[in-house]
């Protein structure tokens, strides 16, 4: 196990900011956690890495405990924090080399690992440029650099794509899949959904520092009863119409708003058939329709009564 | 040693501003110390005054005492007319005018109440000497006169006699030093401020760096040992204030190399040492205290500059208030200031001449550790904030 966390539990006063936190990371795969914010992602990873103290529980990472001063495993672990963190007064270049000369002390590994990362997030023009000059996907794109450039064996990325534009968050994406390509073990925290289901092997789902669901994203979905959801673009839809459609088989509910009828219901393959027929057969006229299979977000709804994104 | 290579980067990279800093203090330091550079007596002249002798007695008594004024003064000739007389005065054209009456030698040798007349221009220090001159000869005569019965020119050939002799005396302690360190005394004065303005900017700056929460984390999360860093850490800022010490105590030597060659000097680089671990010891706390450059920017102003001038690095001491000294005295520099005004005058080294001196750089030593002991707090608990 590459990480094996149990029981976790932080408090900061009155408020539990991780409550009984459990997990275990394998080797090789790209392990999301995935909550809004303020759900304990950013604390679960601090309490992880012994940046903070936590009031029970235990970590291991590489099967050894985890603690402030196991250099050891320090040694292995890449980390790239939610917020950026470099040094103003250095340039890209010697921000990555510091950081790298933390890890590498052999002076020609070091700049061949500098010049590594500095290719792979693709700052080669940028090199001489100091933070305040890059744009927030290049600032976010060195940050990445420096917490990668040693090649460690396990790399936490904390919300690494926070106020990017798309082009660098695709691009920061691929560099994250490929990482993993390249043998490395990922946590990936995030409140995107669409990321951590676009590249996450594993998902844990946190809301208040609780675990709500854990597993592939195949896994989550299956555990809510939603299994398709039908959209039709309907320009007037008699109320009768409405009813009658609730009343197909296998459907769980209809919601007629905006001249959008959406139409939620549980796995099966003939659904949409069978609402195209009973469109069809009534006449009535539509504009678009389209099948959605359920997503995380979906999975966070059923089971907390909320969006992921509240 | 990662740590301590970014420590000195960003040193570099802040080196411009301290530069400027540097070499205004250089430039200042110069003129200052070149227009305060106060010359030694090294021997002494003596001035005459100008006085008039009205004389209405040409005894040799009186002859002999007039020769004898004129060792100490410009007998000025003046008509016996007191306006003239009052306008002389008025216009210092003399300073002290006698009137000597007629049968005065006559009276005095019978051993009668006789009067010298003297008008003197008031206040004066000249006409002190002249009466100090007039009394000693007039008494001299009065005991040749009393003791014996010889005639006046005998007299007066005794009294010139015994006035030409004189004793010798050596003067021993420190009036008089072997070398003039008023040049040195005013460059390390004036250091106080350089110095304190450069290391705050450097190491505050570099602490402020390093106390960025984000940074903080991100530096605990590698495989350096805590301590090694701070080794690290402590190293590049150790080496950065002897550099900035060397390189100011270093000019100095270079402009007055003829009096560097002393154990006055040894003294000022000792006190100008010990001020450099105080103002390290500040700039710690400093750099734990504010939360952005620009506080820096300003702080140094204010802690580089405020106690400068209310200690005497711009203005000496002795022109300073009482009240204003002794709220200077809650600072280092007040004590660094006097240490370096005694170093200056110190001419023997031994430990009764070198207490005073060693009391003062004492106290400044006595301010680095309390500074650094409440830097080392602060930043302990800031350090604990952010782990809870």
């Amino acid at each position: 196990m590459i990480v094996h966390v149990e029981n976790l539990v932080k408090r900061y006063g009155e408020l539990t900011a991780i409550d009984h936190l459990s997990m275990d990371v394998r080797q090789g795969e790209i392990f999301g956690l995935l909550g809004p914010n303020g759900s304990g992602k950013t604390t679960a990873i601090n309490c992880i890495l012994s940046l903070l103290k936590y009031d029970k529980g235990m970590i291991e990472i590489f099967d050894k405990p985890m603690t402030p001063y196991a250099y050891d495993i320090k040694k292995d672990i890449g980390i790239v924090m939610q917020n950026v963190a470099v040094f103003e007064e250095l340039t890209v270049y010697e921000n990555i080399d510091y950081f790298c000369g933390l890890y590498i002390k052999d002076k020609t590994q070091k700049e061949a690992y500098v010049n590594e990362a500095i290719a792979f997030v693709g700052l080669g023009d940028f090199i001489k440029f100091y933070p305040k000059k890059l744009s927030g996907g290049l600032l976010r794109r060195l940050n990445i650099a420096c917490g990668i450039a040693h090649k460690p064996k396990l790399i936490i990325l904390d919300e690494p794509t926070v106020a990017v534009d798309p082009q660098s968050r695709n691009k920061i994406l691929e560099g994250i899949v490929e990482l993993n390509r390249q043998g490395a073990t990922i946590i990936y925290t995030s409140h995107y959904m669409e990321e951590v289901e676009q590249i996450c092997s594993r998902i844990m789902i946190l809301d208040k520092g609780r675990i709500i669901a854990e597993g592939s994203k195949e896994e989550l979905k299956s555990m809510i009863s939603l299994g398709e959801k039908i959209s039709v673009e309907v320009f007037n839809l008699k109320d009768i119409h409405v009813k009658e459609i609730e009343a197909l088989p296998n459907i769980t509910s209809v919601v007629y708003q905006d001249h959008t009828l959406v139409i939620k219901s549980h796995k099966g393959k003939d659904n949409l058939e069978s609402v195209l027929n009973y469109v069809r057969k009534n006449g009535i006229n539509f504009g678009t329709i389209y099948s959605e299979k359920p997503t995380l977000n979906d999975v966070f709804l059923e089971i907390t009564g909320k969006e992921l994104r509240d | 040693m990662p740590v301590f290579r970014l420590c000195l980067k960003i040193f570099k990279k802040k080196l411009p501003v301290m530069m400027i800093y540097v070499g205004l203090f250089l430039v200042i330091s110069l003129l200052i110390a070149s227009a305060t550079r106060t010359e030694r007596e090294k021997g002494f002249v003596q001035s005459k005054t100008n006085i008039a002798v009205i004389n209405y007695d040409a005894s040799p008594l009186v002859t002999g005492l007039i020769d004898g004024l004129k060792e100490i003064a410009n007998i000025v000739p003046l008509e016996d007319d007191s306006s003239a007389l009052q306008d002389a005065l008025y216009f210092r054209k003399v300073t002290y005018i006698l009137r000597i009456p007629e049968d005065f030698t006559d009276k005095f040798l019978k051993g009668e109440e006789v009067w010298i007349e003297k008008t003197s221009v008031p206040n004066s220090v000249d006409a002190v000497y002249v009466d100090l001159k007039v009394n000693q000869y007039l008494r001299i005569a009065q005991l040749y006169n009393s003791k014996s019965s010889i005639d006046s020119s005998k007299i007066v050939s005794h009294i010139h006699k015994d006035m030409e002799m004189e004793t010798k005396v050596n003067l021993n302690g420190g009036e008089e030093l072997k070398q003039d360190q008023s040049y040195a005394m005013y460059y390390y004065n004036y250091l106080a401020y350089s110095l304190f303005s450069v290391l705050i900017l450097g190491i505050s700056t570099i602490i402020l760096v390093f106390n960025n929460q984000d940074l903080r984390r991100r530096n605990a999360c590698s495989p350096i040992p805590a301590g090694s860093s701070n080794f690290q850490f402590i190293l590049a800022n150790g080496i950065f204030a002897v550099i900035c010490w060397a390189i100011m105590v270093g000019f100095c030597i270079v402009f007055d190399y003829k009096n560097s060659n002393t154990t006055n000097t040894l003294l000022f680089l000792i006190n100008s040492f010990v001020f450099t671990l105080c103002a390290v010891s500040i700039s710690f706390l400093v750099g734990n205290l504010v939360k952005n450059q620009e506080s820096i920017s300003a702080l140094t102003n204010v802690i580089a500059l405020g106690p400068s001038f209310i200690s005497g690095v711009f203005v000496p001491q002795e022109f300073l208030g009482e009240e204003v000294l002794k709220i200077a005295s809650f600072t280092p520099t007040y004590w660094y200031v006097k240490a370096n005004n005694t170093i200056a005058n110190l001419n023997s080294f031994d430990m009764a001449s070198l207490r005073e001196t060693m009391g003062y750089t004492g106290i400044v030593l006595g301010f680095a550790i309390a500074f650094l002991s409440l830097a080392l707090v602060v930043g302990k608990k800031k350090q604990l904030s952010h782990e809870a």
